[in-house]
Formats: structure tokens, sequence, C-alpha cells
């Protein structure tokens, strides 16, 4: 009887659901996996790639990268969802974080930024007849006010601070992994590799150098400026190869 | 008084053998009362191109602003600077969609193009383009300015001639007009590098 009211996307389930919204979420937990760690002196982003294949143009602007994202000197994003849902919010960030600017003349605190795209997305869950956006997005910034941030914000708009946070496909086990391993006073040294082996534990089939894609949001000593960085394949490479190694050391013992 | 000449300024640029100066005068005046010296006219939008705006101090920072918005979405989306041609382009479009209640500004855009070679083009406040490969000039002194650079410009000039020029041409050129002065700043852009020195010259 209720499946006469999830057609509308707009309108509560006589149990008080928003089926689209839920919907969205289940097809977010079929794409490819997205995890995010706070750490003291960074924030690094893991993200598996679904959409592999040799005819992939490595070197096309734009689309060389599947889930990160530089949203501004200061944010970066992982996505998990429908890319191309992803691509209209990720500009959607974009343009809020440049119109803060405009107005203020100062970088978007990260929340800020997290919060007018939440209500964005919250819109389309009470008018307009269109449906939610199936995507969920991790947030990682850095600002004068609370320093380096995590955030993760889903299809019914709603968003969350997190030391430590996992999207997509896996990511109620890799929360698991997360909650026995992650320390309060971890650096983003060691942040990058146990983030790596999460995934990889997370993951059914072992870490490729073209399914990962790594980043990380750190200041530089020396000027203070934020620095994103994505890592490149010689870089990935160590890190899946010890995640790997020790996901296969697990399973024999 | 012309509501182009309410707040007074003078800004040169100039070509030379792989790269270009652009200099600015550091007065901000209302009309003719002197407010701070230390306000320059040129504003990088990135490491191998500079802006420079003359004409009403509200239109130029609001200018500068949009220009910056516009950039940075650029950056995001192309994951590279915008060369200077482009950035030109966009200026001119930006001042003509206010064709009808302009910005009161004059630009003048210097940069070097990825290989190297000088760029430099000047529009009107309705983003009328014109592009030189010598130099511009802008701002409450315009015929001095002219004049000055006229006979000084020589082609190919290394990066310390141009220097010396392009701070010789301005000083003299601001030096008839009391709207412009007040010392000057010159930056000085090469493929390798961005020098930038605050010059003093007559301090009225």
């Amino acid at each position: 009887m209720s499946r006469r009211y999830d057609s509308r996307t707009t309108i509560f389930s006589p149990e008080g659901r928003l089926y689209q919204v839920e919907y969205a979420m289940e097809a977010i937990s079929n794409a490819g996996a997205s995890m995010g760690m706070l750490a003291k002196d960074g924030v690094v982003l893991v993200a598996e790639k679904k959409i592999t294949s040799k005819l992939l143009d490595s070197k096309a602007v734009g689309v060389r990268k599947e889930k990160m994202y530089k949203l501004d000197d200061h944010i970066a994003c992982s996505v998990a969802g429908i890319t191309a849902d992803a691509n209209i919010l990720i500009n959607i960030c974009r343009l809020a974080a440049q119109r803060y600017y405009f107005a203020y003349q100062e970088p978007i605190p990260v929340e800020q930024l997290v919060q007018s795209v939440c209500d964005t997305k919250q819109g389309y869950t009470q008018f307009g007849g269109q449906r939610p956006f199936g995507v969920s997005i991790l947030y990682a910034g850095w600002d004068e006010h609370y320093g380096f941030q995590l955030y993760q914000s889903d299809p019914s708009g709603n968003y969350g601070g997190w030391k430590a946070a996992a999207i997509g496909a896996g990511h109620a086990a890799a929360t698991n992994l997360l909650k026995t391993d992650y320390k309060d006073d971890i650096t983003l040294a060691e942040a990058v590799p146990l983030l790596v082996r999460v995934l990889s534990k997370a993951m059914d089939t072992s870490l490729a150098v073209d399914k990962v894609e790594i980043a990380t949001l750190s200041k530089d000593p020396a000027t203070g400026k934020v620095i994103y960085k994505q890592y490149e394949a010689p870089e990935i490479t160590p890190l899946i190869e010890a995640a790997n190694a020790d996901k296969a050391a697990a399973a024999s013992s | 008084m012309s509501i182009f000449e309410y707040n007074g300024s003078a800004i040169v640029a100039m070509a030379g053998k792989n790269c270009v100066a652009v200099a600015s005068d550091l007065r901000f005046g209302v009309q003719l009362q002197t407010i701070t010296t230390d306000c320059p006219k040129v504003y990088p939008i990135h490491e191998k191109l500079y802006l420079g705006l003359s004409g009403l101090k509200t239109d130029a920072q609001t200018l500068h602003e949009k220009l910056v918005f516009r950039h940075n979405l650029y950056k995001l989306r192309e994951e590279r600077n915008m060369k200077p041609t482009t950035f030109g382009h966009l200026v001119s479009a930006v001042l003509y969609e206010r064709r009808f209640g302009p910005y009161f500004c004059s630009p003048v855009i210097a940069g070097l193009e990825d290989d190297g070679t000088p760029y430099l083009c000047g529009m009107d406040s309705i983003g009328a383009m014109e592009t030189a490969k010598d130099f511009m000039v802008a701002g409450t002194a315009p015929e001095s300015l002219y004049g000055m650079c006229e006979s000084m410009w020589k082609p190919d000039m290394d990066a310390d001639t141009l220097f010396e020029t392009v701070a010789q041409c301005l000083l003299s050129g601001v030096d008839r007009d009391a709207l412009a002065g007040w010392g000057a700043v010159v930056h000085l852009i090469t493929p390798d590098k961005v020098v930038s020195r605050t010059l003093k010259g007559r301090m009225d």
C-alpha cells in the first residue's frame, strides 16, 4: 500500500519515511567506496575507483580523477554515488566557495560550505518534485577557526563532523574497522597507510594502482599555506602493496 | 570633474624581450584631497599575469574581485591558470555585460604567454580591446605617459633596461598630473620570477 506514495519524491510514507531519500542511499551503498580520516596535521581521503579501463584517457582534463575533487584552495572532497549527480554538486560547492570569497574576501569556513550544499540537497527532498541527489560526499578542509576538519553529507541533506568516516560499498565494515584502529592523536603520516589498509580490508578484491585514488590536505610548514595533494601512481604503489600484504597475512593466519 | 578622474591613477605596461613590466602610481585621493600614498592599482591574477585598473577605485576593487572569482573557478575546472589572451577577452566580456551602466575603469592587462612571449592589452570602460606590442597606458595622465613611452620605448629590451624605462616613464609622466603620483610600484615579470619594486618619486 505504501507503494502508492513513493512515486512522488517529496512526500512522506504512512510510516513517516522518505522513500526516495532511502533509495538514494541504497544506490550509494553499491557505489565505489570512499573513506576519510582526520589527523592532527591533516586530513586523508582514500577512494576506490569503479570505472577502470585501458581505454580511459588518463590525461583528459577534469575526468582524470573519478572520486576526488578540489573545491577551493583549502577544501577538497571525495564522492560516492552517481557520478553525474556528483559533478553538479561539486560545481555548486565551488560556486558557493567563490561567492563567499567575493563577498567577504576570506576563504569560506569548511562547515559553512558543507551547510550550504546540504541546504541545497535538502531542498530536493522537500519541494520541486525532483529526485534527490544520489551522492554522499566526504569534505576535507582547513580553516583558521577550527583547523583541519572532516565532514560527511548524504542525500537527505544531513551532515556530521567526523574523525573518520566511510561511504559507499563496504562502509559498514570499514566504519567498524575505523572504530578500533583510529587513535585521537594520529599523524597524517600514520593515517595514510592506515586508511589504505582499512580500504583494502573492506574491499573483497585486492587493491590495484589504477583502482585507488588517494589525496591529502595538509599545511606547508614553511609558508603556512594549505596544500591539496593527489597521489600519483609511484606513491600509491608502495601503500597498496603494504596493505595487500597485510590482508594476505591476516587471511592466512 | 569626470568620474574617471575622481580618484586619480597612472598605469604603464611595457613589453621587453621575453619579459613585461607593469607599473602604477600609489596615490589614492578623493578629487583634490590625497588620502593615502600606499595604494597600488596593479593586481596579480597569477604569476605571469597582472591586471592594472585605472579609474574609479570602488569599481576597480569590485571588478578585480569579480575577475578573481572567475579565475578561481576556471582554475578548478581547467586545472591550469588562464592564459593572458583568454583573460583579456574575459575582462572585455565582463565589462560589456554592463554596457549601459559601466564600471568606470580602464584595464591594462600584462602577462607572459606559456612560451614566454609578452602579452599586453588595454581596453576602455566598456570592453573595447586593443593589444599592443610595445606599451599600454591608462589613467588620468595618458597624454604625458604616451609621450614618455613613445620616446623611450625600444624593442627587445632586457629585464633591467625595461625596468628602468618603465620606471622613468611613469615617474616623469605623472609629474604634470595633480591626481597621480606619490611614488610608484613596478612589477617586472620574467618566465622564472616576478620582481616588484616600490619607488619614491616626487611626493606631490
